[in-house]
């Protein structure tokens, strides 16, 4: 019996794959027989569209909140972290259960401010639970959350379940200074996380290489560079649906077998 | 004048900033390229190299640690978080890392108010790259872009930004361009047609293993190679948002 204590978040730079990898790492989780939820604090639709769902129109979250007596969004009386995320996440392909913030619309972002309240509380209300040790049905749930591009949620804290930080880099100088200022962000505020490479789009041993040795650490995986992908990324369809038997998704199922090795041991 | 280039992250945007504002300058134009960007690498695009941009942002981390005055002034911001690049761009990092809206809010600065209150008359140019996605757009109100530039390349994701980016702009600049980006065959510029509509002010930058080695080794595409046919668009496009600006 499988009991992954698996808490993931996946960071890097605009356009290095993080949704891709999320996306399929997530499905073929699902089909190995573990419970996947996906957590999407991106307002714009790139995770949706790798793991094969269609945003909702509205927030589902907007349900959870109501404003207390002080004019503050709070999540509503008797909706735990838990509850929330069995009424509020979306299904999508392989069983996979989908948790949003929400998608900005022309409107901009004050319909999902209390989305957004709703959305923060509920990740901090997991981990804080996690840590002080208070039983959680999520417990055998594994916890992956798909970051925006960039630093800036690292920074607010918006992963805080994350043991375990997946920069997903490509050989670009770019790609890699971003991931750099990501390690030393999470570095600085949380110490316990581990930090894991996974080398995307590698055309070559060197290249992976190259990005190994400017971030000082070994990767947990290297994603060749596939045409699969940018088909599949042209159409707008989830990889796994699209090329199920390319390099790319074989690789993230070697990552896949190395996040349960490593989940097994601890 | 003052343009602004908006999109998906990873579609491009740094480059086209990058190398417009260095095609603008070799042609004798006054030109501030403004890093609107919380992760902010328009340095490397320009030519300063990832190390000198990485100096630029620990300069705007300083802040923090109270080793920087905060500055409230457009000029002084201008002064204290600039430095020169090739060409004699002037590039300023607008943005921290670790602050939640791209600008210094700590200073009382964001993005778009800098945009509103650098100067572009006087001949000068202002190239504004701006974060990922459609945030800044959203917030950019009149008076503070001249021209906005949509980039986009073949995929979903990127085109899906870039349609929601067009429904903005038209209101908030009068004049909005689209660079197709990494176009490598007709199906490429196809997708990109049936999806935003073929009547915007294209400008296509096919598929370049210039700026692709550029992108690899933290260099500025123009000088990797000034010739090749990605660049080239990019030179073009300078020319063209150039013709309504007279040099100085």
């Amino acid at each position: 019996m499988l009991a992954p204590m698996m808490r993931l978040a996946v960071a890097g730079k605009g356009g290095v794959g993080k949704s891709v990898v999320s996306a399929t790492l997530a499905r073929l989780l699902a089909r190995r027989g573990h419970k996947v939820l996906v957590l999407d604090s991106d307002t714009l639709p790139g995770l949706t569209i790798s793991l094969g769902v269609d945003p909702p129109e509205q927030p589902p979250l907007l349900d959870a909140v109501e404003k207390n007596d002080k004019g503050r969004w709070r999540l509503r009386k008797g909706i735990g972290p838990v509850r929330a995320i069995q009424r509020y996440s979306t299904p999508a392909p392989d069983g996979v259960r989908l948790l949003q913030l929400g998608k900005l619309s022309r409107e901009g972002s004050a319909p999902l401010f209390a989305a957004t309240n709703a959305y923060y509380q509920i990740v901090h209300r997991i981990s804080h639970d996690e840590r002080t040790g208070r039983a959680s049905s999520l417990q055998d749930w594994v916890l992956l959350g798909d970051l925006p591009a960039g630093a800036r949620q690292v920074a607010y804290d918006w992963a805080p379940y994350a043991e375990r930080f997946l920069l997903v880099v490509e050989p670009t100088s770019q790609s890699m200074m971003t991931a750099r200022r990501i390690a030393r962000l999470v570095t600085g505020m949380r110490a316990d996380a581990d930090i894991a490479l996974v080398v995307n789009k590698a055309r070559s041993a060197a290249e992976a290489e190259k990005v190994a040795t400017f971030l000082e650490r070994e990767p947990l995986a290297v994603v060749p560079f596939d045409h699969a992908v940018r088909l599949a990324e042209r159409e707008g369809a989830a990889l796994i649906d699209h090329a199920p038997a390319c390099e790319a998704v074989a690789a993230i199922g070697r990552l896949a077998d190395r996040l349960e090795a490593d989940s097994l041991v601890t | 004048m003052k343009i602004v280039v908006a999109g998906k992250g990873g579609v491009g945007k740094t480059t086209v900033s990058g190398t417009v504002s260095r095609a603008l300058a070799q042609a004798g134009h006054r030109v501030l390229a403004l890093d609107a960007d919380t992760n902010p690498m328009l340095g490397v695009s320009l030519g300063l190299g990832p190390e000198q941009t990485d100096l630029l942002v620990a300069v705007r981390e300083g802040l923090k640690t109270g080793e920087t005055e905060h500055e409230r002034t457009t000029e002084g911001f201008v002064e204290r978080f600039g430095r020169d690049a090739p060409d004699g761009v002037r590039l300023v990092v607008a943005s921290r890392i670790d602050q939640p809206n791209p600008g210094c809010s700590c200073c009382g600065v964001s993005a778009e108010q800098l945009l509103g209150e650098v100067e572009g008359g006087d001949g000068q140019i202002v190239v504004g790259d701006l974060e990922a996605g459609i945030g800044t757009v959203l917030r950019l109100q009149e008076g503070q872009a001249d021209v906005i530039v949509v980039v986009a390349q073949p995929t979903a994701k990127s085109l899906e930004v870039a349609r929601r980016a067009l429904e903005l702009a038209p209101e908030r600049a009068p004049r909005v361009i689209v660079v197709a980006n990494r176009v490598r065959d007709d199906e490429d510029l196809a997708v990109i047609h049936a999806a935003l509509g073929e009547d915007h002010e294209y400008v296509i930058v096919p598929d370049d293993e210039a700026i692709a080695e550029a992108d690899r080794e933290g260099r500025a595409a123009i000088d990797v190679d000034p010739d090749s046919a990605g660049v080239r668009a990019l030179i073009d496009l300078a020319d063209r948002l150039a013709g309504i600006a007279a040099p100085a």
